[in-house]
C-alpha cells in the first residue's frame, strides 16, 4: 500500500480529478450570456446516477469511471501484456493475405446491402450525405496531408468549388453557365471534379512555396476569405442565400435513361462506387514512384531536393490530386441536396474532415476510411439520438479535444499506414 | 580538359555573418578532391553552394558535366543541380526514416521527371519497365555499398556507419559525375572508417565518379586525397598535396587552436 | 465664392481630422496587435513553431477581465481613483489568466509531443484541437452571442492632436503597452530567466548543455507571452465586448504583424503590430467594409510570398 502513494500515483489521482471536472464541464449543461457560470455549476453538482447504485455529482461519477478504467489498463498491461498480445495477433492474422481477400471481400458486400439491411429514412440520407461524402473529404486531405505531409486548413475551399462549379454548369447560380448551355448534373462531374484540381494547382503554386506552418495559416485564410467572397458576390454565387436549384443527376444515353431523384439511395450506389475507384487510385498512387516522392518530401524536404525531387511539383501534385475527390464530393453535395449555400463551406468543416484522417489515421487509405465512417456515424448518431443535455455544437468540443489526444497518445492513428508508423516510431525511439 | 568544377570569388554572408569570402577553387574531372579546416571555417557551407541549397551573393561557380550542358550552380535549385550530376551526403545524416534502406536508395534511382500520375493509376508496361529498372539498380548499388543485406530494415534502424553508406548509395542511385561527401567518418569507428575509404575510392575507381570531401579525420584524408584546399574563416588559407598540406605554415597555424579538439574527435 | 472657399476648407479639416482620427485609432489597434504578435514570436522563438492557440488565449483574457469587472463593478458608474483601481483590476485578471492558460496549454498540448521529439506537423495539429476545443467550450458556457464590458471609467476625448480627439481608451492602451513592453524588453535582456529564453532561441541543445532548463525557460516563455496575450485580450475587450470567437481575427492580424515585422524578433513584432493597425485603420476609407478583414490577410501573404523573413529579419534557420 506504501508503495501506492508515490508523487506518481498523486499527480495522476490530480490529473484524473481535473480530467473528471473537464469531462463533466463538457457533457454538461451549457451557460448562457447573462448567468454565464450555470453551465460550470450544474456541470460539476447535478447529481447522476453512478454504476446504477446510488446518485452523486456528476464530476463524481467520472471520476470514478476514470479510476476504474486506469485500474483495468493497469493490470492488463502489468498482468501480461494483453494489449500488445492482441495488436500482435490482430496484426499477424491481417498480413495474412487470404485472411485478408475474405476480410475485405466481406466488407464490400456489406457496403452493398447496407441500404437493404438500414430502412430508417434519417440514416439513408446520412449515409450518403454525411457519411460517404465525408470519406470522399477525407480521401482527398489524406493525399495533401498524409502523403505529402501538408497541413491544409482550407480544404474546403475545393468542397466547395466542387458544389458550385456544378451549380454553375447546370445553370443554377446567377453566373451564366458555360456558353449558356445547362448541363445535366451527371456531366457536370469531370468539369467540377476538374475545377477544383485548376483551382487546387492555383492556390498551390504561390502558397506551397511556404513553410509548413505558415501554409497551415495561409490556407486557413483562403478558407475564410473564399466563404466572405460567396457571400457577398450576390451576382456570381447568390450570396448568403446560394441557390436551391441544382437538378438532380440523370443519365439519358441511347436506351439507358436513369433519373436519380429524391430518394438518397442511388446517391449512395453511386457514391460508393467513386470512393472505390479514388480509393484504388490513390492506393496505386502511394506505391508509385510518385507517392514515394511524397514520402521523402514529408520525411526531408531537403535531402528530397538533393536527389533530384521538386517539392513544389510534387506538393502542387498532392493538392490538386486531393481537391478531385473534395471536388466530387461537392458535386454529390449539391446534387443530392439541390443546395449550395456558403453556410456549408465553414472553417469548421476543414477541421472535421481533419479529425476523420487524424484519428483513422494519417497517410492510412484504410485508417481514413475506418475513421470517417466511425466519426461521422457517431456524429450522426448524436444528432439522431441526443443523450439528455447534448447539443448539438457540443461536438467541436470533442473534436478539439479528440484532436489533442491523437497527437499525445496516438499520433499514428487508429489504423496507422505502414510508412507513418514508422516515422511516428523511429521519432519516439529518439533516433535521428 | 576543361575541369569538372570552376569555383571562382565565391562570397557568402548571412547577415553580418561572413560564411564564404572570395573563395576560388577548381577540381579536375576523375579526381578525389578534399576539404579541410577547422569548425566553422565555412566547409559545408561552400558543398551548400555547390549544391543549390545556398545562394552565394558574389562569385560563379560552373559545373562541366561529361554529356551535359555546362552549368552555373548559383541561383538554381537543389533538384536541377542534382539533375545535372552532382550528389551528396550531409553532414548529420538526412535519411527518409520512414522508409527502408531499399527504398531510400530507389527514390534516389527513380527519375523525377514528367508527372507519373497516369502511369501509377494504369502501370502501363512502361512504368513497369522503368520500376524493373530502378529496382535493379537499387539493389546493385546496395550491393557495392555492402547494404545488401540490410534493404529491407527501416532506416532509422541503422547503425551511423550503414547510414553514411545509406547516403552514399542514395547519392549514386542519381547517377552523378561527382559526389559530395560531407564528414562521412563521423560518428564511425575505426574499422567503419576503413571500410568507407576503401568505398569511397572504389566509388571513384570502379564507378569513375569524382569525390569532393570534407572530413576532420586527418587520416582519412591524408590517405585518400590526391589535393585538398584548407579553409578557415570562409577563405582558401591553402592548396596542395597532402605533403605539401602537412609542411604548410599557414594550416599549422590555422590548426593549432584546434588540435587538442582534434584528439577528442578521434577518440 | 467666399462661401466656396469656406466649404473647401472645412472639408479639408474634417478630411485631416478623419485622417488622424483613424491614424491614432490605427495606433492604438496596432498596439495590441503588437502585444498578441509578441506572444507568437516569443513562442516561436524557443520552439520554432507558431502557436495556434494564443488566439484563444487572447478571449480567455478578455473573459477574465469581463467577469471582474461585471461582478466587481455592478451597476455603479466608477470614477476617479476606483476607475483606475477597477482598470488595474481587469488588467491583472486578463493576464494572469493569460500566463495560466498558456503555462497549461505548453504543459497538455506541446510538452508531451515535445518529450518524443514529434514531427512538426503534429505540433500545429494538437494546438489547432486546442484552440478549437477552447473556443467551443467558451461558446458552450458563455454563450453564442457578444456582451460588451462593464465600463470601468466614462470614456471621453482627452484632449486633440491635428483636430483628432484622443480617447480615455487609447490614453490607457499607450500607457499600459509602454509600460510592458519596458518590463518585458527588461526581463528578456537583463534577468537570468531572459538569458534562458535567449539561449534556447538561439541553440536548444547547447543551451541545455549550459545548464538552461529547457522545460521551465519554455513554460516561462508561454507565461510571459501569455501575460501580454491576456492583456491584449482585456483592452481589446474593453472596446469591442466579449465573445467566444474573439480571439480569432485580431491574432491572425497579430500574426501577420509578428510575420510582418520578422518573426521570433520582440521589437519587429511592435512594429509590425503598429503598421498593420495604421495601414488597415487608414484603408477603411477606401475598402468596403464586407472585405476590411480580407486586408489584413492580403498584407500576411504578400509578405509571406516576398519577404517571409521580414522587416526587420528573423534568425536565419540552418538547413543542411
Ligand atoms: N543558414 C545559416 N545561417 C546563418 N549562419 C550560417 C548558416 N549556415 C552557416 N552559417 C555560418 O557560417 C559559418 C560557417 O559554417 P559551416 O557550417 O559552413 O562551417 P563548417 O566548416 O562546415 O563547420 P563544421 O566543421 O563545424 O561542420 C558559421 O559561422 C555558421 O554559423
Ligand atoms: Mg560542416
Amino acid at each position: 500500500m506504501k508503495t501506492l502513494l508515490t508523487k506518481k500515483t498523486l499527480k495522476f489521482v490530480g490529473a484524473l480529478f481535473i480530467l473528471s471536472e473537464l469531462a463533466a464541464i463538457m457533457t454538461g449543461p451549457p451557460g448562457n450570456p447573462t448567468h454565464q457560470f450555470d453551465g460550470f455549476k450544474g456541470s460539476l453538482t447535478d447529481p447522476t446516477s453512478l454504476l446504477g447504485l446510488f446518485t452523486t455529482s456528476r464530476w463524481i461519477v467520472f471520476f470514478v469511471y476514470g479510476i476504474l478504467a486506469s485500474l483495468i489498463v493497469y493490470l492488463v498491461r502489468t498482468k501480461q501484456n494483453v494489449v500488445g498480445k492482441v495488436l500482435e495477433a490482430q496484426r499477424s492474422v491481417s498480413a495474412n493475405k487470404t485472411f485478408r481477400i475474405i476480410f475485405f471481400s466481406a466488407l464490400v458486400i456489406l457496403v452493398v446491402l447496407l441500404p437493404t439491411l438500414i430502412k430508417d429514412a434519417f440514416w439513408q440520407n446520412a449515409m450518403v450525405s454525411q457519411i460517404a461524402v465525408f470519406v470522399l473529404l477525407a480521401l482527398g486531405l489524406n493525399v495533401v496531408t498524409g502523403f505529402a505531409g501538408l497541413l491544409d486548413l482550407g480544404f474546403v475551399a475545393f468542397y466547395a468549388v466542387g458544389a458550385y462549379a456544378t451549380a454553375w454548369c447546370t445553370g443554377a447560380l446567377p453566373l451564366p453557365a458555360l456558353f449558356g448551355i445547362h448541363l445535366n448534373t451527371f456531366y457536370a462531374i469531370p468539369i467540377a471534379i476538374a475545377l477544383a484540381m485548376i483551382s487546387g494547382i492555383i492556390l498551390g503554386i504561390p502558397t506551397l512555396r511556404l513553410r509548413g506552418d505558415y501554409l497551415a495559416i495561409v490556407t486557413l485564410g483562403f478558407g475564410e476569405i473564399i466563404t466572405v467572397f460567396a457571400n457577398n458576390l450576390n451576382g456570381v454565387t447568390g450570396g448568403a442565400m446560394g441557390t436551391g436549384q441544382v437538378p438532380h443527376f440523370a443519365i439519358h444515353v441511347g436506351p439507358v435513361n436513369y433519373v436519380w431523384g429524391i430518394p438518397p439511395v442511388p446517391y449512395y450506389y453511386l457514391t460508393i462506387v467513386f470512393v472505390g475507384i479514388f480509393m484504388i487510385a490513390f492506393s496505386l498512387l502511394e506505391h508509385s514512384r510518385v507517392g514515394r516522392a511524397w514520402t521523402a518530401i514529408r520525411e526531408d524536404e531537403v535531402a528530397a531536393e538533393s536527389v533530384g525531387i521538386n517539392p513544389l511539383k510534387y506538393k502542387v501534385l498532392a493538392f490538386a490530386i486531393g481537391a478531385a475527390s473534395a471536388g466530387f464530393a461537392g458535386v454529390m453535395t449539391a446534387a443530392q441536396s439541390n443546395y449550395v449555400t456558403p453556410a456549408t463551406f465553414t472553417l469548421g468543416l476543414s477541421i472535421n474532415v481533419l479529425v476523420l484522417v487524424i484519428f483513422g489515421g494519417m497517410g492510412s487509405i484504410t485508417g481514413v476510411v475506418f475513421g470517417a465512417v466511425v466519426i461521422q456515424t457517431i456524429t450522426m448518431y448524436l444528432i439522431h439520438n441526443p443523450p439528455a443535455g447534448y447539443q448539438p455544437q457540443d461536438l467541436y468540443i470533442y473534436i478539439g479535444a479528440l484532436l489533442v489526444i491523437m497527437m499525445i497518445f496516438r499520433p499514428a492513428g487508429m489504423i496507422p499506414s505502414r510508412r507513418r508508423s514508422r516515422t511516428h516510431a523511429s521519432a519516439a525511439s529518439g533516433q535521428e | 580538359m576543361e575541369n569538372l568544377f570552376e569555383v571562382k570569388d565565391v562570397s557568402l554572408r548571412f547577415g553580418g555573418v561572413v560564411s564564404l569570402s572570395n573563395v576560388s577553387m577548381f577540381q579536375k574531372r576523375g579526381e578525389i578532391l578534399a576539404v579541410i579546416g577547422p569548425n566553422g571555417a565555412g566547409k559545408t557551407s561552400l558543398f551548400n553552394s555547390l549544391t543549390g541549397v545556398y545562394q552565394p551573393q558574389e562569385g560563379t561557380i560552373l559545373f562541366n558535366p561529361k554529356d551535359k550542358p555546362q552549368l552555373s550552380i548559383i541561383g538554381k535549385k537543389p533538384f536541377t543541380v542534382s539533375d545535372s550530376g552532382i550528389a551528396r551526403t550531409f553532414q548529420a545524416s538526412r535519411m527518409f526514416n520512414a522508409l527502408t534502406t531499399f527504398e531510400n536508395v530507389k527514390i534516389g534511382a527513380e527519375s523525377h521527371k514528367g508527372i507519373g500520375v497516369l502511369g501509377a493509376m494504369f502501370r502501363g508496361p512502361a512504368t513497369r519497365r522503368d520500376e524493373h529498372t530502378s529496382d535493379e539498380h537499387t539493389w546493385s548499388l546496395l550491393e557495392f555499398v555492402g547494404l545488401k543485406d540490410r534493404a529491407n530494415v527501416i532506416a532509422s534502424a541503422l547503425s551511423y556507419g550503414e547510414r553514411r553508406r545509406l547516403e552514399i548509395a542514395r547519392g549514386l542511385a542519381t547517377n552523378p559525375e561527382v559526389l559530395l561527401l560531407d564528414e562521412p567518418a563521423a560518428g564511425t569507428n575505426p574499422s567503419e572508417k576503413n571500410d568507407l575509404a576503401i568505398l569511397i575510392r572504389k566509388v571513384r575507381d570502379e564507378m569513375g565518379v569524382s569525390i569532393l570531401l570534407i572530413e576532420h579525420d586527418m587520416k582519412l584524408v591524408m590517405s585518400l586525397a590526391e589535393r585538398l584546399y584548407v579553409l578557415n574563416f570562409g577563405s582558401v588559407i591553402a592548396e596542395g598535396t597532402p605533403e605539401q598540406i602537412r609542411s604548410n605554415q599557414n594550416v599549422i597555424d590555422a590548426y593549432l587552436g584546434t588540435a587538442s579538439e582534434e584528439e577528442t574527435d578521434n577518440a | 465664392m467666399s462661401g466656396f472657399f469656406h466649404y473647401f476648407s472645412s472639408h479639408f479639416e474634417s478630411f485631416r481630422g478623419e485622417f488622424w482620427a483613424l491614424f491614432f485609432g490605427g495606433i492604438g489597434s496596432g498596439i495590441i496587435y503588437a502585444m498578441v504578435a509578441i506572444g507568437y514570436t516569443m513562442v516561436y522563438g524557443v520552439l520554432r513553431l507558431i502557436n495556434f492557440a494564443h488566439s484563444e488565449i487572447f478571449m480567455i483574457g478578455g473573459f477574465s477581465g469581463f467577469f471582474v469587472l461585471k461582478y466587481g463593478i455592478g451597476s455603479s458608474t466608477p470614477s476617479g481613483l476606483s476607475s483606475v483601481f477597477f482598470v488595474i483590476l481587469g488588467i491583472l485578471a486578463g493576464g494572469i489568466a493569460g500566463s495560466l492558460s498558456a503555462v497549461v496549454l505548453e504543459r497538455v498540448a506541446y510538452r508531451p509531443l515535445r518529450k518524443r521529439g514529434a514531427p512538426k506537423i503534429a505540433y500545429l495539429i494538437s494546438a489547432i484541437g486546442a484552440s478549437y476545443f477552447l473556443i467551443n467550450i467558451a461558446a458552450k458556457e458563455f454563450g453564442r452571442i457578444g456582451q460588451s464590458m462593464v465600463q470601468p471609467y466614462t470614456d471621453h476625448a482627452v484632449f486633440t492632436i491635428f483636430g483628432a480627439p484622443i480617447q480615455m481608451y487609447t490614453i490607457i492602451i499607450l500607457i499600459v503597452s509602454v509600460l510592458m513592453f519596458l518590463a518585458l524588453d527588461r526581463i528578456v535582456s537583463a534577468t537570468k530567466l531572459g538569458r534562458g529564453i535567449r539561449a534556447v532561441a538561439q541553440d536548444s541543445e547547447t543551451a541545455s548543455l549550459m545548464g538552461v532548463n529547457i522545460d521551465k525557460t519554455i513554460a516561462v516563455t508561454f507565461l510571459l507571452g501569455g501575460f501580454l496575450g491576456g492583456v491584449a485580450g482585456f483592452l481589446y475587450a474593453m472596446n469591442f465586448g466579449v465573445l467566444y470567437s474573439m480571439g480569432f481575427t485580431p491574432a491572425l492580424k497579430a500574426f501577420t504583424a509578428a510575420v510582418l515585422g520578422g518573426i521570433g524578433n520582440l521589437r519587429g513584432a511592435v512594429l509590425g503590430g503598429l503598421i498593420l493597425g495604421i495601414v488597415e485603420s487608414l484603408s477603411v476609407s477606401f475598402v468596403n467594409p464586407a472585405y476590411i478583414d480580407v486586408v489584413a490577410f492580403a498584407i500576411l501573404i504578400l509578405v509571406l510570398m516576398f519577404r517571409p523573413t521580414g522587416i526587420l529579419g528573423e534568425r536565419l534557420g540552418r538547413d543542411a
